[in-house]
């Protein structure tokens, strides 16, 4: 597995971020163009999670399989849980919930590699 | 969006309940936390508990701090928030006795928690996170005294 996906969902998830913060500070609503960018960044996370599937069936396993799957389990609801959360606020505090699922999306990019090194970042 | 527009100035100034306005983000990174917190403890007790018991039983319980969190701001009511400036106190409390016997005593922690070294491998969002939820239920108990009548 080489890192561009990886490295793609970081830059990814940061620039969502940090448009994000822009939205809060302006003062707007979770608006179309913050969801579709949440939707952008739910594929890149679910292609992530159906390339590590396909490594796990080939046989190959990580020294903690059981924290894989979990993260493998989680890391899909994070954009999903964001865009709803976010959704159903009618103020700056939704842009700011899609914020956190940027961040957190490029910091799960780093513990992947920790838990798996073979997910380059 | 098919949700009913309310006016943006009044949502902005009145939030109408503690998972609303600020505690939009409030609740949603205390949900993270609490899933985070819990089901790394799940793993970490269920499949390696000797490895470090005191670091995995410290991680439930602050799974449990933070679940309860999570589910007394969503709820609102009078009676949950008076339960979650108790655990949010206690969340407070955990992070601060917990880093610094982290720090004194790593030896305990061959395996590190949320709450260890301040909670430095959470951008110490485990030691800021307690103050705002603290300040916001603040807001609201003093929304509560000005606003009498609708007790």
């Amino acid at each position: 597995m080489n890192g561009v996906l990886p490295t793609t969902i970081i830059v990814a998830g940061l620039a969502l971020a940090g448009y994000a913060v822009v939205e809060t500070a302006r003062n707007r609503r979770m608006g179309a163009t913050l969801l579709g960018a949440l939707g952008v960044l739910e594929i890149l996370l679910l292609v992530l999670v159906g390339m590590i599937v396909a490594r796990l069936v080939g046989g190959h396993r990580p020294a903690d399989l059981a924290v894989l799957i979990g993260y493998l389990i989680g890391i899909p609801l994070i954009p999903l849980a964001a865009a709803f959360w976010g959704a159903l606020e009618r103020s700056r505090w939704g842009p700011a919930v899609a914020a956190v699922a940027g961040v957190v999306a490029a910091v799960l990019m780093v513990r992947l590699h920790q838990i798996w090194p073979v997910i380059h970042v | 969006m098919s949700e009913p527009k309310a006016a943006p100035e009044l949502s902005e100034t009145q939030p109408t309940s503690t998972r609303t306005g600020p505690g939009r983000l409030l609740v949603a990174i205390y949900g993270l936390f609490a899933l985070a917190a819990s089901s790394r403890a799940a793993v970490q007790i269920a499949t390696k508990f000797h490895h470090a018991p005191v670091a995995y039983v410290l991680s439930a319980f602050a799974g449990v701090v933070y679940i309860i969190a999570t589910v007394t701001l969503t709820a609102g009511s009078r009676t949950a928030r008076r339960i979650c400036v108790v655990s949010c106190s206690i969340e407070f409390i955990g992070v601060v006795a917990v880093g610094t016997w982290s720090v004194l005593d790593p030896a305990s922690f061959p395996d590190a928690t949320v709450w260890s070294d301040y909670g430095i491998g959470y951008g110490f969002v485990p030691l800021v996170l307690p103050v705002f939820g603290l300040l916001w239920l603040r807001y609201w108990a003093k929304r509560d005294k000005t606003d009498t009548s609708a007790a």
